[in-house]
């Protein structure tokens, strides 16, 4: 089980596992233990906000994919919402279990929801791009509180 | 992006205990309270304008929610009870408001079962999302009777 730092904002609560890095579109990189190997997901804030998961649609496995490319779309009850990667390299994985249970990606983001697996390209220079959670909250949260603001 | 929207009506006194309504969007109805409230019979009401807000929302909701669920809707019918609790010092409140939806789908090509779910979810949403619901501070109870049907 991850631990998790944590920040309100308004009456949201979100949540950022301490064990992964972030892209700044809020896409979480955990390396998996082979070599070179990242799994790809979606953060608490990214799920939140994008809304209940209607179907989520990956690129199949074999996609080779530049940072910046997007990897999957999550269709959404109120949107189509397009998941970047934030690291370079090639799909070796997909979480099948969401084509029958989209939702994991709402009820348990940072863990049965996982979107994909990478073999990644050159991950020793992807992972110095990437946010530490600390960081990756500070954007996340001064993100959210801009678009409450809005209002 | 505007995060707030309003809407009104306009209500007058007609004399006794009975009033005209025009709402926002352009329809007009005489209404009285219940004939238990000392009203009359054969108008609208208050109680009927409050459970039939919610099970008119929450339809609407649905309706978007199957599309974006990718459901084939047949038809959809649903009887929502709203529960009047009078408390000890005569003031009264809507407890709960029950929704008992019948639903039909077309089944497609996916077995019962996976397309079932998907209107179970789509129903959670429709209540998630729906506006008049999620306002309400009445407890809400969804009693679907969901029927696949291979076309």
């Amino acid at each position: 089980m991850p631990e998790f730092l944590e920040t309100a904002v308004d009456k949201f609560i979100f949540r950022v596992a301490t064990d992964r890095q972030y892209g700044r579109e809020g896409v979480w990189v955990q390396e998996c233990g082979v070599d070179g190997q990242v799994r790809l997901g979606v953060s608490d804030y990214v799920q939140q906000r994008s809304g209940d998961a209607a179907f989520l649609h990956v690129k199949p496995v074999g996609t080779r994919l530049s940072s910046g490319d997007e990897f999957a779309e999550m269709e959404t009850i109120k949107a189509n919402v397009g998941l970047v990667s934030p690291v370079a390299g090639q799909i070796v994985e997909v979480n099948k279990d969401l084509d029958l249970s989209p939702e994991n990606v709402n009820l348990d983001p940072y863990g049965k929801g996982w979107v994909a697996v990478v073999q990644a390209a050159d991950w020793g220079t992807d992972r110095v791009g990437l946010l530490d959670p600390a960081a990756y909250l500070s954007a996340m949260r001064a993100q959210a509180e801009e678009e409450v603001g809005a209002s | 992006m505007s995060r707030t929207a309003t809407y009104h009506t306009t209500v007058r006194w007609k004399g006794d205990h009975r009033g005209h309504l025009e709402m926002g969007n352009g329809p007009e109805y005489e209404f009285s309270a219940p004939p238990d409230a000392h009203g009359s019979a054969g108008v609208f009401t208050p109680e009927d304008a409050y459970v039939a807000a919610a099970n008119t929302c929450v339809m609407m909701m649905f309706l978007w929610a199957t599309e974006r669920f990718k459901l084939r809707l047949l038809s959809y019918e649903c009887r929502t009870e709203g529960t009047k609790l009078v408390e000890l010092d005569r003031t009264e409140l809507f407890t709960r408001l029950h929704f008992r939806p019948k639903i039909r789908v077309a089944g497609g090509g996916e077995p019962s079962p996976v397309i079932e779910a998907r209107v179970r979810r789509a129903l959670q949403s429709a209540q998630k999302y729906s506006l008049v619901a999620n306002s309400v501070k009445s407890e809400i109870v969804v009693e679907p009777e969901i029927v696949v049907e291979e076309c």
